[in-house]
């Protein structure tokens, strides 16, 4: 067991507070509607968070360096769950992302992200490695994009994407050579027009939406217009809890996953938006503290890694809900609805427990 | 080193979606507010009744009825295909067709959707009775305009329709909407703003379907004001039945205050037609009809007056001093003027005659001497003065001002000189001139009322306000000679051999004048217009028959009867 004295509160006093927030939130935007698909949806939720907290607790208490021989078994196991998803999913909403396990449905995908922190952090540490040759840093991009591809065709655009910020930020935090980074950049980009063939026609949709939402206002521009005017309605104090009327009058879609930041905007206005953002910044300050106080390469990559993806998902999420980003899946850690998220992100947060108490 | 970096490039990233927050909550919170707020409210009018229309003994002539409407609800139709037969079998209509009403895009999504408009009571009976085995079906009512007395006084109460896209943008200041009924002829036209009441509404919180959550505010119309009328229903009964379907008209007034007791006119139309839900081919029907039915000829349409206009020249004559009551010419049967032979309608002439001979007589020969010892100006200015060429300001909509001519008219308008010839067609009521009924009936309640001008009117009141209150006015005319001409037109009806004398009723004394005008194809317009009793008038009338003979038996006969009304309802 951790010696309470080496346990970080601050950080699960912040991630407390945030889902708090969320469940707030959540309970508010499933409210008026107590249809099936929202039956209950607090509850599970809370009943995911303890889990999650369960998971934090046991992998808190691992020492992360075990976790490094597992890395690569762990990656493999997830590149597996990934082809099973395919073969054999469950599909919502027109994609294909869960594997039904009893009653609970997972989805690998959220698993891969935590699976490709743990390898890189295993591989980019590991001495032998040089990362001023431009070998290494194409080997683990080659790593990160089997399953970005995997993920891609599902589809799930959103977690397929959150890996690439990962992949860079890991590797220059490890030290890799800029210069490279940056022209795998340039040429990321330069070639993302194939990219553009591969996607489906409704994330073609909803990125030619996101240049101008006006084109299809009841169809692909619906959400994002609906969203705008939440959270602009919303204000500088909002309009109170569970009285925002775009949400309540069920003029927001997708509220209690994706875009569940245009409730809290509407309900708790600016100032709501502001203190949540505060909040995750705060997280992630607390993160890439615990990342500078260790000496140890794994553990600092460990952290790095974990604060890029939520990070990533924080930005492209509320920016997405204002117009800002175009519309792609991705939870709001901690406050969207949904298990596999909050797990993975729990997950996440109990290795860098690990590495704060083992610093 | 590169981990700080890492730290900082996500800082300023968080702090840009900051700035994007505020932006839009605080910045463009106003905008977003307003379109948050018509994404949820929606407002619902509902219509008010329109005032009724009330007799002079409160017995309404338009009124408002229940419409009885099929309606739907959506969410509690089971089986609709089934219900939908089951209700086209009930109401007599086929299947395909309230499918189709059923289907039919809904203006409101929370408002009912009507399949069937203004159902029979019957019907109404027997959809309740079998409701059970359609859910989902409800019946609404809906105030509907009811014209009590259908074509009997279809020229007075005119009719409503849905307003046109002119009028609307005319009106939408004054509150008018769109699909709003509005009153298109008669009282309904001119006292629409009275008639219509105050539409109420709803304030209704919508879902993102349009569905109804909940109801934000309401204000209940407000029922639109009554009139009542001057206008006797029973009078007007006769009066319609009298004119017995031949085109013209009939009004019939107190002369001492101008209050219109009755009028008439024919063709008339139902009103009630433009109130019936999709009735296209009886609309189509009316307003196609080539006898013009929505034409008032009371009021709306100026004919030559012939021999009615007799009593107007001689009393410009008498009054400008140019013969007096003594004078006397002698008809042989033609005047020459010019060479050109003008003629008496007595073939063997009327002999010597005085003022009140040539009126009883309505001899032509005595008028044309008249008439040239009068001359066109003095005519014209005495027709100013018992209100010809302009409308008489009758409460009622459309008034036609009529043609008074003069010197200077046809100077004006036909870039000619007054010829002497036309001062004789003038005299007898022929030539440019042209009247409506109810500018002869204003002359002749004049005459009968000793020079007392009070304008014609029909609404009585608006609610409990007064507003017929008679205004009265001299015309500029010796009272002497006004008796004089009251005496003629007494001979007319009860003189032996007087030109009116069909118009005669035992026990009542009756004065008149009977005109049969010329028109440009071999018909004559046939006139009546007269007053009794003959001292003291209580009732003026005129009687005017569109291409219908002459004024002495045709127009003569259908006042009598009207008198004989009149004096059965206790007027005389």
């Amino acid at each position: 067991m951790i010696r309470l004295g080496r346990f970080d509160y601050t950080l699960v006093l912040i991630i407390l507070a945030i889902f708090i927030i969320g469940i707030g939130a959540l309970y508010s935007a499933t409210y008026q509607n107590s249809t099936q698909l929202f039956d209950g949806a607090t509850g599970r939720q809370i009943v995911w968070m303890g889990l999650g907290f369960a998971a934090f607790f046991l992998i808190a208490n691992v020492p992360y360096h075990r976790l490094l021989s597992g890395a690569w078994l762990f990656y493999f196991i997830c590149l597996i769950f990934l082809g099973l998803v395919l073969v054999m999913g469950h599909t919502r909403g027109g994609a294909t992302r869960w594997i039904q396990i009893g009653s609970f449905s997972l989805q690998p995908s959220e698993f891969t992200k935590i699976g490709l922190i743990l390898l890189l952090s295993s591989y980019l540490s590991n001495n032998r490695v040089e990362l001023r040759r431009i070998r290494p840093i194409m080997g683990v991009f080659l790593l990160m994009l089997i399953p970005f591809a995997l993920i891609l065709i599902e589809p799930d655009l959103g977690t397929a994407v959150v890996l690439i910020p990962i992949a860079f930020a890991m590797l220059y935090a490890a030290g890799a050579n800029a210069r490279y980074l940056l022209y795998i950049f340039i040429a990321g980009v330069a070639t993302s027009p194939i990219f553009w063939s591969l996607l489906k026609d409704y994330q073609k949709q909803r990125l030619m939406v996101f240049i101008n939402p006006n084109i299809d206002p009841l169809g692909a521009g619906y959400t994002i217009i609906q969203s705008k005017i939440a959270i602009g309605s919303g204000g500088l104090l909002g309009k109170g809890w569970l009285s925002g009327t775009q949400n309540q009058l069920n003029f927001l879609p997708e509220r209690h996953t994706d875009f569940i930041f245009s409730v809290i905007g509407e309900e708790w206005g600016f100032l709501g938006g502001a203190i949540l953002l505060f909040l995750y910044l705060l997280l992630i300050w607390r993160i890439l503290r615990i990342a500078t106080g260790t000496q140890d390469l794994y553990g600092q990559l460990l952290c790095v890694g974990v604060a890029t993806m939520i990070s990533f998902q924080i930005i492209v999420n509320i920016a997405m809900t204002i117009g800002l980003m175009p519309v792609v899946g991705m939870p709001l850690p901690l406050i969207s609805y949904g298990g596999s998220s909050l797990l993975n992100t729990m997950i996440g947060m109990g290795i860098l427990m690990s590495v704060s108490a083992r610093r | 080193m590169r981990i700080k970096r890492l730290l900082l490039s996500i800082t300023i990233l968080f702090f840009l979606v900051a700035g994007g927050l505020f932006f839009t909550q605080v910045l463009k919170s106003a905008y977003y507010k307003e379109l948050s707020e018509t994404n949820r409210i929606r407002l619902l009018p509902i219509p008010s009744p329109r005032g009724r229309i009330l007799d002079r003994n409160g017995i309404p002539i338009v009124d408002n009825r229940l419409s009885y409407d099929v309606c739907l609800i959506d969410e509690g139709l089971k089986n609709r295909e089934e219900t939908l037969k089951k209700l086209a079998e009930i109401l007599k209509r086929s299947p395909e067709e309230l499918l189709e009403a059923a289907t039919r895009r809904s203006s409101a999504p929370f408002m009912l959707k009507v399949i069937c408009r203004d159902i029979g009571k019957e019907a109404v009976l027997k959809v309740e009775e079998s409701r059970l085995h359609m859910p989902g079906i409800i019946i609404q009512t809906r105030p509907l305009r009811h014209y009590v007395y259908g074509d009997i006084t279809s020229q007075v109460s005119g009719y409503v329709g849905e307003i046109d896209k002119l009028s609307l943008s005319r009106l939408k200041p004054y509150g008018y909407r769109i699909q709003e009924r509005i009153g298109r002829a008669g009282l309904e036209k001119g006292y629409d703003n009275y008639l219509r009441g105050d539409w109420g509404g709803m304030q209704l919180e919508v879902d993102h379907m349009g569905r109804q959550k909940q109801v934000l505010g309401e204000r209940l119309p407000q029922s639109g004001r009554d009139l009542k009328l001057t206008l006797d229903i029973e009078l007007q009964k006769i009066a319609h039945e009298a004119l017995d379907g031949r085109p013209g008209a009939v009004i019939v007034m107190d002369p001492r205050d101008g209050q219109i007791l009755a009028l008439a006119g024919e063709p008339a139309f139902d009103p009630n037609v433009f109130v019936v839900p999709d009735n296209t081919k009886g609309v189509r029907e009316i307003l196609k009809d080539k006898s013009s039915p929505l034409l008032n000829r009371a009021i709306g349409c100026a004919y030559p007056p012939g021999s009615v206009f007799k009593i107007a020249i001689a009393l410009s004559a008498l009054d400008s001093k140019k013969i007096s009551a003594e004078t006397s010419f002698e008809c042989s049967g033609s005047y020459l003027l010019g060479g050109r032979r003008f003629h008496c309608w007595r073939e063997g002439g009327h002999g010597a005659q005085r003022v009140v001979d040539g009126i009883k007589n309505s001899c032509n020969v005595f008028f044309y001497n008249v008439g040239k010892e009068t001359g066109v100006d003095i005519i014209s200015e005495y027709g100013q003065r018992f209100g010809f060429g302009k409308p008489t300001g009758v409460d009622l909509p459309d008034e036609a001002a009529g043609l008074l001519p003069s010197r200077f008219w046809k100077r004006i308008v036909k870039h000619q000189a007054w010829y002497q010839g036309e001062t004789l067609n003038f005299a007898i009521g022929q030539g440019f001139l042209l009247v409506t009924p109810i500018q002869v009936l204003s002359m002749v309640a004049t005459v009968a009322n000793g020079g007392e001008v009070s304008r014609p009117f029909v609404v009585d009141r608006i609610d409990d306000i007064t507003v017929g209150s008679p205004n009265h006015k001299r015309i500029e005319i010796s009272k002497r000679h006004i008796d004089v001409v009251k005496e003629g037109m007494r001979q007319v009806v009860e003189g032996d051999g007087g030109t009116g004398k069909y118009a005669r009723v035992k026990g009542l004394s009756i004065a008149g004048k009977t005109g049969t005008a010329q028109t440009h194809t071999q018909k004559t317009h046939a006139w009546f217009a007269g007053f009794s009793p003959a001292d003291k008038p209580k009732i003026a009338l005129v009687v005017f028959l569109e291409y219908g003979g002459k004024g002495g038996s045709h127009a003569a006969k259908t006042a009598k009867i009207i008198f004989e009304g009149a004096h059965n309802l206790g007027y005389l």
